[in-house]
């Protein structure tokens, strides 16, 4: 009996963690090159002595539990700014970043900007690395032009020759849903993922950011089913300790002699 | 509960991009009025289940892990620094820069600030002076008798003096560039100053060294767009409901937990 109490309440906490994540993708729902999270259960079998061999056994318990979080890596709409220094990008591929600590991260948020020493940064303030290091801009450049490519040329002062300034350094991974997520739109690869050159297919849009991959219908959805299973576990915890109270109040009742 | 705090942080960003996009629709006839956009990013991240975390005692590693999200931030407010449409005045103290670069303003102060707005005047002393009075770096002064003043595409100002059949050139106007124009602070009135973001303003004339050129008799209109900016609005009234309703959901969790005790 009491056993129903706790594989209910297993399932209502992961419930709770599953509104989080729900809550963030909304949270997050203009945010740009944000990717959407996705919460996974799993079956906890409980570890205990048992005998099966009897008829009438002792059965298993199954637990819920959190099982894992997956980012879904589809692409975001694209949406025009008119920025030279917006990118957005077509294809699997990510942003190489170094954040203020040296460390790098990978990021699909293409609004980039310059930084005091002229270099190209993210809005965080992460350098963004070329495929030749952190790529710099000179005071009298102007006409910024990124190819489709990634190649980054300017126009120096007057003149009418394109200068290049680097190239952006596009990376991929075979499973991208596994990288970590960082915060500030930055993703960091664990140990055993390499960042590998993207394929030749991908295609770097000026004047536009990759929009949030949230779906705002569907999350609506899983909020509504998150709320409703909540609501049924607990009308059977209601009912478990109605039971159990019943059956206490009956046995409890002591027999008279008649 | 975390998903009242997050949706909380996302009512708040949703509200900072209605404001956004208010100040840029009361500023859409602004003479040159740069339009702003929220820019947000996901906050930290609790990672109840690293991924890589060693599984068992074998030396399997985790797949994947846990990561509960907190919400969002806005990063910034950058200016779209897009040039916008040239209107006809008419005026010839009216002025528009096609291209980068900027006027230089100096303040009472002492200080130099730096606008788009060519929309200029004269004081009582004949300076060129902005609509709220300020000089026109370098002062440039028209002489009370002179007639035919012309601006031409490199900021030259000439007027031609009673008597005289040819014109004289009185100054040529400042136009400074910036390496990122959009790390200028917008100080109101039109009027943006240097900020260590915005990098070093070097001081040129216009149509030298990537500095734009100059159009007499025309004004830089702002350069909002009224059709991003209302379907910019819906979006974000339509995502703060959302993080209402994501608010009401945490709610009616709690109150059913609440409800279970009686």
């Amino acid at each position: 009996m009491e056993n129903a109490l706790l594989v209910g309440l297993s399932r209502q906490m992961v419930l709770m963690n599953e509104l989080d994540v729900v809550a963030n993708n909304i949270a997050n729902v203009n945010t740009s090159g944000y990717k959407a999270d996705n919460a996974l259960f799993g079956e906890y079998l409980m570890p205990r002595a048992s005998d099966q061999s009897f008829s009438g056994r002792d059965r298993r318990i199954d637990f819920v539990q959190d099982r894992a979080t997956w980012i879904d890596m589809s692409a975001g709409s694209i949406e025009h700014t008119g920025n030279p220094l917006d990118v957005a990008l077509e294809g699997n591929a990510f942003l190489t970043v170094q954040n203020a600590q040296g460390q790098t991260r990978y990021t699909r948020n293409g609004s980039l900007s310059i930084n005091a020493q002229g270099q190209l940064v993210t809005m965080g303030g992460d350098q963004v690395i070329g495929s030749s290091g952190p790529i710099t801009f000179q005071s009298s450049d102007n006409d910024i032009v990124i190819s489709a490519t990634g190649v980054i040329s300017v126009r120096q002062g007057n003149g009418t020759a394109d200068t290049p300034r680097g190239s952006l350094s596009l990376v991929t991974f075979d499973k991208p849903g596994r990288l970590q997520k960082d915060g500030a739109g930055t993703f960091t690869a664990p140990a055993d993922m390499t960042a590998q050159p993207a394929s030749p297919n991908t295609k770097v849009v000026q004047g536009a950011v990759e929009k949030s991959n949230v779906n705002g219908v569907t999350q609506m959805a899983r909020m509504i089913e998150i709320t409703r299973s909540y609501t049924d576990i607990a009308t059977i915890l209601q009912q478990q300790s109605e039971q159990r109270r019943n059956a206490l109040a009956q046995l409890s009742q002591t027999p008279t002699s008649s | 509960m975390r998903a009242l705090d997050t949706a909380a942080t996302g009512m708040a960003a949703m509200d900072l991009q209605v404001q956004v996009i208010a100040g840029n629709i009361a500023n859409m006839s602004t003479t040159g009025f740069k339009s702003q956009r929220a820019e947000f990013q996901d906050l930290l991240y609790e990672h109840v289940q690293r991924i890589g975390a060693q599984a068992s005692d074998q030396g399997t590693i985790l797949p994947v892990g846990i990561e509960l999200g907190s919400g969002v931030k806005t990063v910034g407010t950058p200016r779209l620094m897009t040039q916008g449409a040239l209107q006809q005045t008419g005026n010839s103290l009216d002025v528009a820069i096609q291209g980068d670069g900027w006027f230089k303003i100096s303040m009472p102060d002492g200080t130099f600030s730096y606008t788009r707005d060519g929309s200029f005047q004269q004081d009582a002393q004949g300076r060129i002076v902005t609509a709220q009075g300020n000089v026109v770096q370098p002062a440039i002064t028209i002489p009370q008798n002179a007639t035919g003043l012309t601006v031409n595409n490199q900021g030259q100002v000439s007027v031609t003096l009673p008597g005289s059949t040819t014109s004289t050139i009185l100054g040529q106007f400042t136009i400074t560039r910036f390496p990122n124009n959009a790390g200028l602070q917008g100080n109101g009135s039109n009027l943006f100053t240097a900020t260590p973001a915005s990098g070093t303003a070097t001081d040129t004339l216009a149509g030298t060294d990537g500095a734009g050129t100059l159009t007499q008799g025309f004004l830089e209109q702002s350069n909002v767009e009224a059709v991003t900016e209302i379907s910019n609005l819906i979006a974000a009234q339509r995502a703060y409901e959302m993080n209402s309703k994501v608010i009401t959901a945490a709610d009616e969790m709690l109150q059913t937990t609440s409800q279970l005790m009686r």
